[in-house]
């Protein structure tokens, strides 16, 4: 047995949605399909294969005001900004949601608790939409994920010939849920068709042996130095901090987005920079998602998403990278 | 084409007067990509066909600094079509490159494609053969295009804010990643304003004042001086058309001053330049 629901229901229901939350999902701008807010499940785009950027955002702002210093007649005043509404993020597709799960491990499960993205997580509600099959670039099924894995999300959707069926997989996923019209009917939603095949994902304490050697210099040759690899990706995290000062003399506090194929990145009081090529800067991409951060913080930082070898100008795979590293 | 084109890198190569040669070389799931091969015996992974359309200019900085101090920098060879001919003679003149330190192999070229589709902007190409080269590989170009800059033109006929709504929704998608700047030739600033933290020009933000500002001031730093190789474009994640304003201050280029980026090494672009007479006939 499993429940459904219409195409209209659902509609219907997102759109009710929107009176009480701020709803997210994916939607056309220009030639790309991104999750941004939209007012009606009329803007929403249903049939997709993956978002050209994850949903981070709305957990790691690429901007985000973390603190305001405000003056006052004869007083400061600090302010923090917090978020107000409540949100609930349609359409989430495996890997995405998964990749906030990896996010947890470094910003929820470690102290410092990060206040900014605890608040954010916990206001979101995270409706998940099972992929039918695996993208050109997908290869979630070697990281452990599957097209349709719930494990993730509050409540989890999957195409069927009635409409779409659901999974209520936690109790806020069973909170939002009141005014979906659902029925019971026989059987079990398709099973998605998966790539044959895994790519070899190194034991993390193997990593350190392929650390030297000239394969991340060729590597390297084609790369053109960009962020665009880690903005793209679902679990890059690192940001930067920084105070200026606003044309009435307030301070204000921001946290952006930053990269660690960005040259200054590393760099340290004095100029000097432990990683000053590309070589080095590339090569930690990859030391960060397979060895530093399972080590430090449990999870592989990759969901298979394969965002980055979809935009990589110059076409650097990481499936190529992690078939090549399991034989050096 | 690919034969004649592997056996100069190997001559090159096993004659030592190049370390490295860049061209191109098959990638993963139907990519090209470009190669840069050090040995002899890996000249068969060169190839050349109309997927080609890095602008491997762009790698020509990378072998500019010595290998160690008191060494002098490498010699590179490197694979040309017209487009980047142009964008090398830019390079040439603004004393990137030096002449004798790359050998060119240039291409005669009909136009490349992207997902299988002839480009725009080799539609419009009036050239067919590289504009500087040590040795010429490929037939005899059939077929020149004219340029009409019709889509400046159809933005120029937009009202002034209805121009600015559509370049504000453009570079709103913009996420500051810079594979722009970085596949440009042109850009090669050791510290792009951008970036600069001291002082914060830009600072970090990734909101549209900091997006538009950013492309603006790109656009200018690249006037008379973009070869509209639309490498800036193809590299973007998020399909701005960054090509439309660079052709729009090209064609401002043109008219103002009769040039044209990278027609010879010689010639230095207008905004280079200045001369104490001169007038803008504004």
């Amino acid at each position: 047995m499993m429940k459904v629901t219409t195409k209209d229901s659902l509609a219907a229901w997102l759109d009710e949605l929107t009176r009480s939350y701020t709803l997210i999902a994916p939607k056309a701008v220009g030639k790309q399909i991104l999750y941004k807010p939209v007012e009606a499940s009329s803007q929403i785009i249903f049939d997709f294969a993956k978002a050209d950027l994850p949903a981070k955002e709305y957990f790691l702002p690429a901007t985000q005001l973390i603190l305001a210093i405000e003056r006052g007649q004869d007083s400061i005043e600090l302010r923090e900004p917090s978020l107000q509404e409540e949100r609930v993020i349609f359409a989430l597709r495996p890997c995405d949601a998964r990749a906030l799960r990896v996010l947890d491990a470094l910003f929820l499960e470690e102290e410092p608790i990060d206040p900014y993205y605890a608040q954010r997580r916990e206001r979101s509600t995270l409706i998940g939409l099972a992929c039918s099959e695996m993208g050109e670039e997908c290869f979630c099924t070697s990281l452990g994920l599957a097209p349709d894995d719930a494990s993730d999300v509050d409540l989890m959707l999957m195409e069927v010939e009635e409409g779409y069926g659901v999974e209520v997989v936690t109790e806020k996923g069973k909170a939002i849920l009141r005014h979906l019209i659902l029925e019971e009917v026989e059987g079990s939603p398709p099973k998605p068709i998966l790539r044959q095949g895994k790519v070899p994902i190194l034991e993390t304490e193997a990593w350190p042996h392929c650390f030297e050697g000239v394969y991340w210099a060729r590597l390297a040759d084609r790369c053109l130095s960009c962020r665009l690899c880690t903005y793209v990706c679902p679990t890059c995290r690192c940001f930067d901090v920084r105070d200026y000062e606003t044309a009435n003399g307030d301070i204000e506090r921001l946290r952006a987005w930053d990269s660690c194929l960005a040259e200054a990145y590393r760099r340290i009081a004095g100029g000097y920079n432990p990683r000053p090529t590309k070589v080095e800067r590339l090569r930690n991409r990859f030391y960060c998602k397979f060895c530093y951060y399972p080590k430090d913080f449990g999870p592989i930082a990759c969901v298979g998403c394969g965002r980055c070898i979809a935009k990589c100008p110059v076409n650097v795979d990481i499936v190529e990278v992690l078939d090549s590293v399991a034989v050096l | 084409m690919n034969e004649r084109i592997r056996a100069k890198a190997r001559e090159l190569l096993e004659s030592g007067q190049v370390s490295c040669f860049i061209g191109y070389q098959e990638g993963t799931r139907g990519k090209v990509r470009p190669a840069f091969v050090y040995e002899p015996q890996d000249v068969e992974r060169l190839i050349w066909d109309e997927r080609c359309t890095y602008n491997l200019a762009v790698y020509l900085h990378q072998f500019n600094t010595p290998p160690k101090r008191g060494e002098q920098p490498p010699r590179v060879g490197v694979l040309v079509k017209p487009c980047d001919s142009r964008s090398l003679n830019l390079l040439l003149h603004e004393e990137q490159i030096q002449r004798e330190r790359i050998y060119i192999v240039g291409l005669t070229c009909q136009g490349v494609k992207v997902n299988g589709k002839l480009q725009e902007r080799c539609q419009r190409c009036s050239e067919r053969v590289p504009l500087i080269y040590d040795l010429l590989v490929g037939e005899e170009p059939k077929t020149v295009g004219q340029e009409n800059y019709a889509d400046v033109a159809t933005l120029e006929g937009m009202p002034p804010g209805e121009r600015l709504a559509f370049w504000a929704r453009e570079f709103d998608r913009c996420i500051r990643c810079y594979a722009c700047r970085q596949a440009c030739p042109a850009c090669y600033c050791v510290e792009c304003v951008a970036e600069q933290l001291d002082p914060p020009w830009m600072g970090i933000a990734i909101d549209l004042p900091q997006k538009q500002f950013f492309h603006l001031m790109r656009a200018y730093h690249l006037a008379g001086r973009c070869s509209g190789c639309n490498a800036c474009e193809e590299a973007c994640p998020m399909n701005i058309p960054l090509s439309l304003l660079n052709r729009k201050i090209a064609k401002e280029v043109e008219a103002l001053f009769g040039y044209r980026t990278g027609q010879d090494a010689e010639t230095p672009p207008p905004l280079a330049t200045f001369k104490k007479e001169e007038e803008l006939p504004l």
